[in-house]
């Protein structure tokens, strides 16, 4: 059943394409720049170079866009008429629910894994800690899709599912200091490293990669919790499915 | 019994979408189950199944009640939706292999299956291309396959053959019959009077949320048997001269659509001479007398026509 719904995810060429492409071309305009033009960056560089927190942090911004390969192919499974053939097996709603999140993980993280690779190998960014860090993106990769299909669970449709991602997607990395520098202090500080679910995600890879594990646990302790309690709130939504 | 539905009530806010709802299967009938659009057929189906909870009465299939929760049933059950619901990007061995994985079959069981199957539903060699490329037939009869891939004693037939063109309606009617003969048991609803006459056993003509009449093909004409049947097409029909129809003491029914009265008379009466008077100010265009047949119990007992909703 997983490998059926990463099949299907997989059909989406283009949604693929744009989810994978555009990032890289982000990383190569955002790197064009810091280099060519005398600019302040909004990165708190300390070890990482700038190519790789631009990698981490595009990679994790693009996958707050990659929680609609859940969300849309639940959308359609739960809310559309395919719902009548799907409940009248004797499958259960979670056993479903499950095959989709863990497919749709497994192909937001592809794309995470070919933006890496090819940062890599053809940007040269360096990421020390690796298995550290593709934990630390498999665990927002998770969230992620959690927090997509809680809210078309809550909301029973795609539109509000949608439009917070698209938010969310695009003050998330704003606050990172991805695209401009922030101000000076405390607050946003605070708000850079903590502020939202993807800057957590993004200064623990950054702390880790520069050694600092005590700056990078708590983020990524607060990261696990946030998605815990995402898979609170989906248990009692997934009986609601059903009925 | 293989199914019984008894005294069921189902209610959607005000409106009653089930009205103490009766009716009983035999193992290896097909059943025609006749009706107008909201006379309470999918809420009935889905009902059997578990899709939709009923607010009082019982169901039981095959021989264990039907709270919605029940595995056993749905295993046991192949439900051919109204809708197509077929992954069209995927191709018809995914979707086959797909459906089967839902009731728990091997890999080496989905596989000997789907060649079964695609023998059913005349998809053999074209296995591999994705539905989307396939005909509204081809897509109706893969939305068919993916119902049977499990084997299932009981399938549960939605408006199977709507929109499809007159060969795959043929095939669809042929596999009725043939799981017929092999002693599946089927309940098929259609909006199409003639297909229910040619696959069904018994069958059920359901209005208002409740069964109204069953029978053979033959006891329920024979309900009407002794009546005759007068069309009379018109240039300019109206309700009015419905309503002067109906005031001819000897008139048990009118029917009237499209500038056509249907009216039932009982047989051997002779009141021809008084239809044409009522309808001689409205141009006649032509005058038929007939036998009843099933369409014509149908519109008897609902005062409804059956084809005309199917776009509704």
């Amino acid at each position: 059943m997983i490998w059926f719904y990463c099949k299907r995810s997989l059909k989406d060429v283009l949604g693929h394409a744009i989810l994978i492409f555009f990032p890289l071309v982000l990383i190569f305009f955002f790197d064009y720049l810091y280099r060519n033009v005398d600019i302040e960056t909004g990165l708190a560089l300390g070890g990482p170079s700038r190519i790789t927190a631009l990698t981490i942090g595009f990679a994790l911004t693009f996958q707050i866009y990659g929680s609609a390969i859940s969300f849309e192919t639940l959308a359609e499974d739960v809310y559309g008429p395919m719902r009548n053939r799907l409940f009248a097996s004797p499958i259960e709603t979670r056993s479903l629910l499950l095959a989709v999140l863990v497919s749709s993980a497994i192909v937001s993280m592809v794309q995470t894994t070919i933006i890496m690779l090819f940062s890599r190998f053809v940007l040269g960014a360096l990421y020390p800690r690796l298995p550290l860090i593709i934990l630390i993106l498999l665990i927002s990769v998770v969230f992620n899709q959690l927090l997509g299909t809680v809210i078309l669970l809550l909301s029973k449709g795609v539109k509000l599912a949608n439009m917070v991602t698209m938010l969310y997607g695009s003050i998330a990395p704003m606050l990172a200091g991805l695209y401009f520098p922030l101000p000076k202090n405390t607050f946003f500080s605070f708000i850079q490293s903590y502020g939202t679910p993807m800057n957590l995600a993004n200064s623990a890879s950054l702390a880790l990669m520069d050694d600092q594990v005590f700056q990078a646990v708590p983020a990524l302790l607060a990261l696990l919790v946030l998605t815990f309690v995402l898979l609170g709130i989906l248990k009692p939504l997934s009986r609601g499915v059903q009925v | 019994m293989l199914l019984q539905v008894h005294e069921v009530i189902k209610r959607f806010g005000t409106t009653l979408a089930l009205d103490c709802c009766n009716l009983s299967v035999e193992k290896g009938e097909v059943i025609g189950l006749l009706g107008p659009n909201g006379a309470g057929k999918t809420t009935c189906i889905r009902s059997l199944i578990g899709l939709v909870p009923i607010d009082e009465g019982s169901i039981t299939v095959f021989g264990l009640k039907q709270d919605g929760k029940n595995k056993d049933i749905r295993r046991r059950i192949g439900y051919v939706t109204q809708e197509i619901t077929i992954y069209e990007d995927m191709s018809a061995r995914d979707n086959l292999a797909f459906f089967a994985s839902l009731y728990k079959m091997t890999k080496a069981e989905i596989e000997v299956r789907i060649a079964e199957v695609a023998k059913i539903i005349g998809l053999e060699g074209r296995l591999n291309e994705k539905s989307k490329h396939y005909s509204g037939g081809m897509k109706r009869r893969l939305n068919i396959g993916c119902a049977l891939m499990h084997n299932p004693e009981l399938i549960i037939m939605d408006e199977p053959t709507v929109g499809i063109d007159p060969q795959s309606r043929s095939f669809i009617l042929r596999f009725v019959k043939e799981l017929a003969q092999k002693g599946v048991t089927v309940i098929y609803t259609s909006h199409y009077i003639e297909e229910v006459e040619a696959v069904a056993s018994r069958i059920l003509i359901m209005d208002s949320g409740h069964i109204i009449a069953e029978g053979t093909l033959a006891q329920l004409i024979a309900r009407i048997q002794g009546d005759h049947i007068i069309e009379v097409e018109v240039r300019i029909g109206s309700e009015e001269k419905k309503k002067q129809l109906q005031g001819i003491p000897e008139v048990k029914e009118v029917v009237y659509t499209d500038n056509r009265y249907r009216i039932v008379v009982p047989g051997g009466i002779p009141i021809l001479d008084k239809i044409l008077l009522t309808l001689s100010d409205q141009s006649l265009v032509s005058i038929n007398t007939k036998q009843p047949n099933l369409e014509d119990v149908f519109l008897t007992l609902t005062g409804k026509q059956l084809r005309d909703e199917v776009t509704s």
